[in-house]
């Protein structure tokens, strides 16, 4: 009996499916609690009243290398973070899979790429990137200062790895984070991101 | 990144030149051996990707990029899109991508002007693609294929066998099938009356879309009147019900190994509440040697194993 119940989970077992969770636009943003690349521990909530952008990162990602080869990405983080906007970028690559760091090896690429992000959050477990739904390197979202989801999607509209788009390109994070800083609707709210998917 | 753009290698006496990636092989290539003025005809770029890596779909899924194609085309012609052959389901984690593995042929029409002066005309373009694995890297080539200009009609060149096969893989206009569909907060359903006799164990929908299907969820499927009813996830972030469906649907068929049907589809869609049909399992199959070793260490030849599906089915 035990062996045929074990022959019945064995079969089963492939059969097992998984709902995939999201940050939803209007919606609570998911908690987060993770550790920093300095080893400190980072709740989300402790930024409420902030506006807060999440920026989804993997270094060996050649649409990350796009953002931060042109310095596009550096100019966004100091441009508003200056504006008190807390900017936490989240690794959620796996150990052992592309772009994985720990706080160190975070650090010295901060530092090489002259980055200025708050915080450099690791995720290696990944259970942040799930719960927000993070699909691709860059994806960004945008949580206001009552925690709510305003800005789930690409950093652009130009899905390529060529810096020479980045001039022509619209960008969505800065016209929801301009939108909502001022009181006002963000019109485009969801897009989708563009990237290397994110290495779980 | 100079490095991984490895540039395309003429090939002197050839028609067509080749270039390579670190994992992907590509040739531009003609339908035909010449070109006969005003007759529209084929090129295509035949990507041969490295063991484990993959290439995309127009739709990329949650992750990844299409090709783009910077043609340099002799005055007076004009390319047409890129014609996509029916893709897979590349699925990393919770990641769903939609591409190609191994090799593919995508076709392009090209309409020449109706008088050309020049003996022989050169298709040239810059085609940027995104090569992924476990990782992703961008890859480049700078191709070209030269055509002899003939008044005839042109006999097919070396790679017609190429475009054959392509465009068996070619969604088609399905005729003899309706499609309906309807979308509501649980699922978004896709109705399929299907020609007489056709029959499907399974079926996926590629939605061309963005943000109106979760792409990672598996999607249901079941017999419903007057054929079968697909069902996918709305995507959580989707912004407002989708209008119309539109993509590509392809069954594995029930006989085997037959190429599989891809069909277009292009449906509006009606708001309701459709349920979600049970997911088919996506259990891979084992190779036979577990299963045989599974049942001779639980002691069952095949009769007790028969028995014991039997005896199921009746519970």
């Amino acid at each position: 009996m035990v062996r045929i119940a074990a022959l019945v989970c064995l079969l089963l077992l492939g059969s097992i499916s998984t709902g995939s969770a999201a940050a939803i636009v209007g919606k609570q943003a998911p908690s987060i609690e993770l550790r920093d690349s300095n080893g400190k521990a980072v709740r989300l909530d402790e930024f409420k009243g902030k506006f807060v952008v999440l920026e989804w990162v993997n270094f060996q990602c050649p649409f990350v290398g796009k953002h931060y080869g042109s310095g596009n990405m550096q100019k966004l983080q100091k441009a508003y973070t200056k504006k008190g906007v807390v900017w936490l970028s989240i690794c959620s690559s796996a150990q052992g899979k592309q772009g994985h760091v720990n706080g160190r090896e975070a650090n010295e690429l901060l530092k090489e790429k002259d980055a200025a992000p708050s915080r450099f959050l690791l995720d290696s477990a990944g259970s942040v990137g799930k719960a927000y739904g993070a699909k691709t390197t860059p994806h960004m979202f945008v949580i206001d200062p009552k925690g709510t989801v305003v800005y789930n999607g690409a950093i652009d509209d130009t899905p390529s790895t060529d810096k020479a788009d980045i001039a022509t390109a619209k960008n969505y994070l800065v016209a929801a984070l301009d939108a909502a800083m001022s009181g006002k609707k963000v019109e485009t709210a969801v897009t989708q991101p563009y990237g290397c998917s994110v290495k779980y | 990144m100079a490095g991984l753009l490895v540039a395309a290698i003429a090939v002197p006496g050839r028609g067509s030149s080749t270039g390579a990636s670190r994992n992907v092989r590509v040739e531009l290539v003609s339908e035909q051996a010449a070109v006969q003025p005003g007759r529209p005809f084929h090129v295509g770029i035949h990507m041969k990707m490295r063991a484990g890596w993959h290439t995309y779909w127009k739709n990329p899924g949650d992750a990844g990029l299409p090709l783009r194609i910077k043609w340099s085309l002799p005055g007076g012609f004009v390319a047409g899109p890129i014609e996509w052959p029916a893709p897979e389901r590349i699925p990393a984690g919770p990641v769903m991508s939609y591409g190609y593995t191994r090799e593919v042929l995508l076709p392009v029409e090209i309409t020449p002007p109706g008088r050309i002066a020049a003996d022989s005309i050169t298709i040239a373009g810059t085609f940027d693609w995104l090569e992924c694995s476990e990782v992703c890297l961008p890859g480049s080539a700078a191709l070209d294929v030269t055509l002899p200009v003939r008044p005839e009609p042109s006999a097919p060149g070396p790679a017609a066998s190429l475009f054959a096969e392509a465009r068996s893989r070619m969604p088609r206009t399905p005729t003899g099938w309706s499609f309906s569909a309807e979308a509501g907060p649980r699922a978004i359903s896709l109705a399929i009356r299907v020609p007489a006799g056709f029959s499907a164990r399974r079926a996926y929908l590629f939605l061309d879309q963005p943000l109106v299907a979760d792409f990672g969820a598996p999607q249901g499927f079941e017999r419903a009147q007057g054929g079968y009813r697909l069902t996918m996830a709305p995507a959580p972030n989707a912004p407002r019900p989708p209008e119309r469906l539109t993509g590509v649907l392809v069954f594995d068929e029930r006989a085997g190994m037959k190429p599989r049907t891809a069909l277009r589809v292009d449906v509006p869609v009606s708001p309701g509440d459709p349920a979600p049909a049970p997911a088919p399992s996506e259990r891979r199959a084992l190779p036979r040697v577990v299963y045989v070793a599974l049942f001779a260490f639980l002691g069952l030849g095949p009769v007790m194993v028969m028995r014991f599906v039997r005896r199921f089915h009746r519970e």
